[in-house]
């Protein structure tokens, strides 16, 4: 049986709203990224997964056992790290590490010990023993992991863990993800609305939409798709896209820049001559991040002016749910 | 897997050994319950927090010491003097019997002041997700952090009683007699001590459980314990009626004023005995306030959305 096993999950919250929609797909062990926009419905999975919430309908197993009737059970070996503050901010990390060490079941001597332990993983020094509410948000999101990791569990929940962090502390709080989950062999499910960055830790993706599965399968063939360059200059936007679409590429203005579809060439030179040959003021050049956004809408977000190839909406044909297995 | 920790560590000789796992016990829910309750005990008296948590419970313990302690001082004075001091007890000196009513006003303070410690700040600062995620249950969570408040509570109340038997002890000529003679007050003062923190603890763990905002949960659960108390009073003031005379009992306070009176074997508030109710109403009226607020209080964490 696969680590987690999620069949015709349902969820509508009083009010209405249906977080989940019938959802199936199975997750085994690897770092494993959720991704869908905000309300796709990955922070519901997650607290059903927990036993925080009831689902409506459908059943979903941890380990092998029921989440609706074995939660505590599961819990004991399952770590969580919200995606919303958490920590009291007079308490020290020490204190609360502990604290919570102490309610996975950890013995008084072996909270301690793990505490320190995992502090130390986190990069938490001198610092632990002052109160959390002197802390950056990198410090904070770092407690938040270690309070997750105290008690080793067997499989790691993480909620939008670079939440609020600037780009130094998102390329650390990722490295440390990565390495929890490849060097000690903890299964993790990262929930994120980046694919940028869950695409640089996980090994295995899983895509919900609207309470749906979109996909569940191993990173690369989420990431053969080529994206976009995008190229900002100051004036003369038109006729940059016009004279690079008479060269044969497949460009068009959305908003300040021209964006120009990566096929398998790599037109950097073409476009930095065409760019000087029409002596415009070139202010930068950059692939565009894939963004969900971008592989799974059905179209584009912008005026209307372009419509993306059908190859680049329909990526490849979502295989059945309940084959979708990661290497582990 | 042992590179040297290079920032932060001003020493240079420590040496981050990675992450390791952990095979040790895992000692499971009911253990995660009694850590809880002990470390809910612990912080209503600011235990292992920092000073500023310690200064409202311990204040609040020393002045419901007060009473006890200034029996004490004329104890001391007394025996000092020659008197006998049994002489002095006999002479209206207030014994355990009347304990509850010179320290209820602290006792209220105490739980507005603290209750909202407990319940408050978890829901305030959204660490309920991280309990419930946890190998906690949502009723475990609610009773292990109320019976730790009324264990703080049932504390708060032996202590006062305490002082006072071992001052009446061990300031009387016949020691072994004194003992023999106020040993039999234990379980009286046991139960009241018991009955006050499920009723004061119930109450008011529940107004803070749905008052996460610190300064309405205080003055709810000060004005739950006052104003009940006060109506009560004036309607018994006004004379006897047949609803008034029982409204007496919507006040806690007075319902406990009554299981003191009855398990002391005192007689009650003697100006108004109209408003004295059978014995057994104010054990009753107790239950039903304690069994009452236990079950909204669940309600309150079994719904509550994280």
């Amino acid at each position: 049986m696969a680590l987690i096993s999620v069949r015709s999950l349902t969820k509508r919250y009083p009010g209405g709203v249906t977080a989940l929609d019938g959802l199936s797909v199975d997750i085994d062990r690897g770092i494993v990224g959720l991704v869908g926009s905000n309300g796709a419905g990955k922070s519901t999975l997650l607290k059903i997964l927990l036993g925080l919430i009831d689902a409506t309908s459908g059943t979903a197993t941890v380990f092998d056992l029921d989440v609706a009737t074995k939660g505590t059970d599961i819990r004991q070996f399952v770590g969580y790290m919200p995606e919303h503050d958490c920590l009291p901010p007079d308490a020290s990390a020490t204190d609360v590490v502990a604290h919570f060490a102490l309610m996975s079941g950890l013995p008084k001597a072996a909270a301690r010990e793990r505490t320190a332990e995992v502090l130390r993983h986190v990069g938490l020094y001198e610092e632990r023993y002052r109160a959390i509410g002197g802390y950056s948000t990198g410090m904070k999101q770092r407690v938040k992991l270690a309070q997750a990791l105290v008690h080793d569990p067997r499989l790691l929940f993480l909620d939008e863990p670079t939440n609020g962090l600037d780009p130094a502390g998102r390329d650390e709080m990722l490295e440390l993800i990565h390495r929890t989950g490849t060097e000690f062999g903890i299964a993790t499910i990262v929930a994120s609305h980046l694919l940028g960055e869950i695409e640089r830790v996980c090994n295995f993706l899983v895509a919900i939409e609207g309470g749906k599965l979109l996909r569940a399968a191993p990173l690369g063939t989420f990431t053969e798709q080529t994206g976009f360059l995008a190229v900002e200059v100051e004036e003369g936007r038109d006729a940059l896209a016009q004279h690079l679409a008479a060269a044969g590429l497949e460009a068009f203005v959305d908003g300040k820049v021209v964006v120009i579809t990566l096929g398998d060439a790599r037109p950097y030179d073409l476009v930095r001559d065409t760019v000087a040959e029409l002596g415009l003021p070139l202010v930068r050049m950059e692939q565009r991040r894939h963004r969900l956004e971008d592989l799974f809408r059905d179209a584009p977000a912008g005026d209307g002016v372009w419509a993306p190839p059908p190859d680049l909406t329909a990526p490849t044909p979502p295989p059945p749910a309940s084959s979708a297995t990661p290497p582990s | 897997m042992t590179a040297p920790v290079s920032a932060g560590s001003p020493t240079g000789s420590i040496y981050d050994l990675g992450y390791r796992g952990y095979e040790g016990p895992r000692l499971g829910r009911g253990y995660a319950v009694r850590s809880l309750f002990s470390h809910s005990l612990r912080s209503t008296y600011g235990l292992g927090r920092g000073t500023r948590a310690k200064i409202a419970p311990f204040a609040l313990a020393v002045l419901a010491c007060g009473p006890s302690l200034g029996i004490l001082v004329v104890l001391v004075f007394a025996a000092r003097f020659g008197e006998q001091v049994s002489d002095v007890l006999g002479a209206n000196l207030p014994g355990y019997d009347g304990m509850w009513s010179s320290t209820s006003a602290f006792v209220t303070l105490f739980c507005g002041a603290q209750a909202p410690e407990l319940f408050g700040r978890d829901q305030r600062h959204g660490t309920l997700s991280l309990y419930f995620a946890r190998a906690l249950r949502r009723t475990d969570y609610t009773l292990a952090r109320i019976f730790g408040f009324v264990t703080a509570l049932v504390i708060l109340q032996l202590l006062p009683q305490l002082i006072l038997f071992v001052g009446r002890v061990l300031l009387s000529p016949d020691i072994v007699g004194a003992f023999g003679r106020d040993l039999p007050s234990f379980p009286a003062i046991l139960g009241q001590a018991v009955l006050v923190g499920l009723l004061y603890g119930g109450v008011s763990m529940t107004i803070a459980a749905y008052t996460p905002r610190r300064a309405y949960a205080v003055a709810g659960i000060v004005a739950v314990f006052v104003i009940p108390g006060i109506v009560a009073a004036v309607i018994t003031g006004l004379g006897s009626s047949a609803i008034g005379d029982w409204l007496v009992l919507i006040s806690p306070s007075s319902v406990l004023d009554g299981t003191n009176a009855v398990l002391f074997g005192v007689p009650l508030n003697p100006d108004f005995p109209f408003a004295q109710r059978p014995d057994i109403a104010y054990f009753a009226a107790a239950g039903i306030g304690i069994v009452g607020s236990l079950v909204i209080c669940l309600r309150r964490f079994l719904t509550i959305s994280v």
